[in-house]
């Protein structure tokens, strides 16, 4: 029988022990509720929270202990000749013996002990499911008879329900938490990995970048060279553009959506802007390298400037636009949040709007303008569709933004497609370039979180 | 209401006898065809207002309001709350512009200048009719920048030390010097609430206007920073006009000299302080200041 059948069963236990928990609450006090400590409801809950978590927390230590119990006890009853092999080889004669116990294909010629193992591995399964299966049950209704039988009239059953409930609560934030800490540890693990073969120094202040490692000795032009700043210099580079592309036109369009726009502009142009934060960025990607790339080669070649295909400027542009609404969006908010009182005051004193805005509003809302601005920066320096497709893939060090560079997530992206050989340090370096991604992305949101924060103290 | 009418059908009666016609014609100059009860007329006015309506989209919030306002004196304007003293109060530096569906309708005229005049604009009018508000509202800026901003936007402030001078002068005259002298470069915003409120009469007062407005100064205050304003303000009234919207009556009593009493959008009665407050004339003044509602 399956794990889910086992826990739809469950889930019928719980509804049947809140029915009989808040039918035996009731009887109890023969339909007065105001003689409880809890409402009936609570009796139930109580009865149905203890009919279920203890069945479903062995259900969780079983599945995850399982796997590893019933393969050692198929280890110990192969022949020891077998046992004695080394861990890889092993462990391929186990994939063979699951995968002849469960019927999918294998990869050697099946002979009698192989047969053997696998039947007692089939076996050693279905008994370890019935047992599972039975154990969960018993326990659900034992549990579910103990708290059924333990309910008063002044059991706390609300408390313990609440108390429940801020548990689940709790669980729920903290598995965010520790996706995250998940995610930068395996990021972490791999970056150390790569600095053993190549060193820290290297990656962080070498000049050039050339990641093809040589498979043979006479290889040309696959040198493995690991000096990460020309790549971090790409992606400032871009940034840097489509911060000047995005920061004047998004807060222009903020102050005039905040201050001077009537109500039937607003209504109108305010969805329009937010549609381009819809635009999937892989339709951004082909918009930057079909018709901007293009666009910017031709201008440059009839100003007579030499304008790389796969410029920095059009990627730069592109996703500048991509970020306007997310600056005008931002710096709105901060405007509006600007207290009519401000307005009022300068107005009061027979100033214009738009020296009120130039000198009372920009002014107060400055702060979280900025923050706005840093957590549009650390989108940018993340951002990866549009500079795969139209910043290119050659690691130049320069600050002329007609060439062609290639940025942090451009590299990890090309490391990482394909088949790859998960302990080269080329493919390691991909990891390397996330973790420092990673550690700059964070400061900066820490950053402007912290201004956003702050300024949000200041009126009240 | 019945009132009024009794008493224009007397001046009817004494108008076709012909006798009596001089109390008539006093009688017909206090009682206009808005129905103020009290003499709306100072002689040598700073501010007139004829036939004064305000709309909020199609919602009247005033009624055909007639009222001067002296030189050199303190105004104080009571009422209910939504009896729009708060909304005329805004008329007389325009401040209601900045609220797109309201409409203005009649004149005002300030030293026969009628300021909702197309022609006229708005900065120095703002300028000579100041404004103080509710709750105080510095600016995030430091005492000096928030008593420098007018003179500034004014372009009063041809050099540093003239600005000095004006940022030292108008803290005097708002009782604040002594107190934040040593902390010019200091946040308006870390005052207390009282010293706010002072601050933004400062910065009022920095632009040198003619008219000040304060719509209820103190309600956000203390009674012992409530009593400082109170006291400041009747100073200022040597140099400056006073217009104030108030809840509070004792306010009302203690700083003005002059007294308006609005009723759901209509200037009932106005007169000298100590007679509105002894012996209202109109029903409804009476009813509000012994407390019958309001």
């Amino acid at each position: 029988m399956h794990t889910s059948t086992l826990i739809i069963v469950l889930l019928g236990l719980m509804s049947l022990a809140y029915y009989l928990g808040r039918k035996r609450s009731l009887n109890l006090v023969s339909g007065r509720v105001r003689d409880l400590h809890s409402l009936p409801s609570y009796y139930g809950l109580h009865t149905a929270l203890w009919c279920g978590i203890p069945a479903i927390l062995l259900l969780v230590v079983w599945i995850s202990f399982e796997g590893s119990v019933v393969t050692s006890l198929v280890v110990d009853s192969l022949p020891q000749e077998t046992q004695n092999l080394p861990p890889e080889r092993l462990n391929l004669v186990l994939n063979d013996i699951r995968n002849l116990a469960t019927g999918d294909i294998v990869s050697t010629t099946v002979d009698e002990n192989m047969q053997q193992a696998a039947d007692h591995y089939a076996g050693l399964q279905s008994i370890s499911n019935m047992a599972m299966f039975v154990v969960a049950l018993s326990l659900a209704i034992m549990a579910g008879y103990i708290a059924h039988r333990s309910i008063s009239r002044q059991q706390r059953a609300r408390n313990r329900v609440e108390k429940a409930v801020n548990f689940f609560l709790l669980s729920s934030s903290t598995l965010a938490i520790f996706t995250t800490i998940g995610i930068v540890l395996s990021v972490l693990f791999e970056s150390i990995r790569f600095f053993q073969q190549i060193p820290v120094t290297d990656f962080i202040f070498g000049l050039e970048w050339s990641p093809q490692t040589a498979i043979r000795l006479d290889q040309v032009g696959s040198s493995g060279v690991f000096g990460a700043i020309p790549l971090f210099a790409g992606t400032f580079l871009i940034t840097l553009i489509a911060m000047v592309v995005a920061v004047p036109i998004g807060l222009l369009s903020a102050i005039y959506m905040a201050e001077y726009a009537g109500r039937h502009f607003r209504s109108l142009a305010k969805p329009v802007l937010e549609v381009l934060a819809g635009i999937p960025t892989v339709v951004y990607g082909f918009f930057a390298a079909l018709t901007v790339a293009p666009f910017f080669r031709d201008m440059g070649a009839t100003l007579g400037l030499g304008v790389s295909s796969e410029s920095a400027l059009a990627a730069g542009v592109v996703m500048g636009i991509m970020i306007i609404p997310f600056v005008s969006s931002l710096s709105d908010d901060v405007i509006n949040a600007v207290p009519q009182a401000m307005r009022d005051g300068s107005y009061g004193l027979g100033a214009t709007r738009s020296e009120t805005i130039r000198q009372v509003i920009v002014p107060a809302a400055l702060p979280g303008i900025v923050g706005g601005v840093l957590l549009a920066v650390s989108r940018a320096i993340g951002e990866t569709m549009i500079v795969v497709m139209a910043a290119g893939l050659s690691a130049n060090l320069t600050a002329n933004p007609l060439e062609a560079v290639t940025t942090v997530t451009v590299q990890i992206v090309t490391l990482l497609v394909g088949d790859q050989e998960f302990d080269s340090a080329k493919t390691l370096a991909a990891f390397a370039l996330a973790l420092v991604l990673f550690v700059i992305t964070l400061a900066l949101n820490m950053i402007a979180l912290h201004i956003v924060r702050k300024y949000r103290e200041q009126y009240e | 209401m019945d009132e009024v009418i009794n008493r224009s059908s007397t001046i009817a009666r004494e108008l076709k006898t012909g006798s009596g016609a001089e109390v008539g014609m006093q009688v017909l100059k206090e009682s206009q065809s808005s129905g103020t009860v009290g003499d709306i007329y100072v002689d040598d006015p700073r501010m007139t207002c004829r036939n004064v309506n305000v709309y909020y989209g199609d919602k009247q919030a005033i009624f055909d309001i007639d009222l001067d306002i002296a030189k050199h004196q303190v105004i104080s304007m009571i009422g209910p709350s939504g009896c729009g003293k708060s909304t005329f109060l805004r008329c007389l530096n325009r401040m209601n512009d900045t609220i797109d569906i309201c409409k203005v309708t009649g004149q005002i005229k300030m030293e026969g200048q009628d300021i909702y005049d197309g022609g006229l604009d708005v900065v120095p009018l703002r300028a000579s009719v100041g404004m103080v508000f509710q709750k105080p509202n510095p600016f995030p800026k430091s005492i000096y920048d928030n008593i420098g901003y007018g003179p500034r936007i004014h372009g009063l402030n041809d050099n540093k030390d003239h600005l000095d001078e004006i940022v030292e002068t108008s803290l005097k005259k708002a009782g604040l010097w002594e107190e934040v002298k040593d902390r010019l470069d200091h946040p308006g915003t870390g005052l207390s609430g009282g010293q706010q409120q002072r601050l933004c009469i400062a910065r009022a007062i920095a632009v040198s206007p003619e008219v000040i407005l304060m719509d209820e100064p103190c309600s956000a205050l203390d009674p012992i920073a409530t009593a400082k304003i109170e006291e400041l303000i009747d100073e200022l009234r040597e140099n400056y006009t006073i217009a104030i919207v108030t809840h509070a009556m004792q306010q009302a009593a203690r700083v003005s000299q002059r007294t308006a009493y609005f009723h759901l959008g209509k200037l009932i009665e106005v007169g000298e302080t100590d007679q509105i407050f002894t012996a209202p004339r109109h029903r409804l003044t009476e009813d509000y200041i012994t407390g019958r509602f309001g």
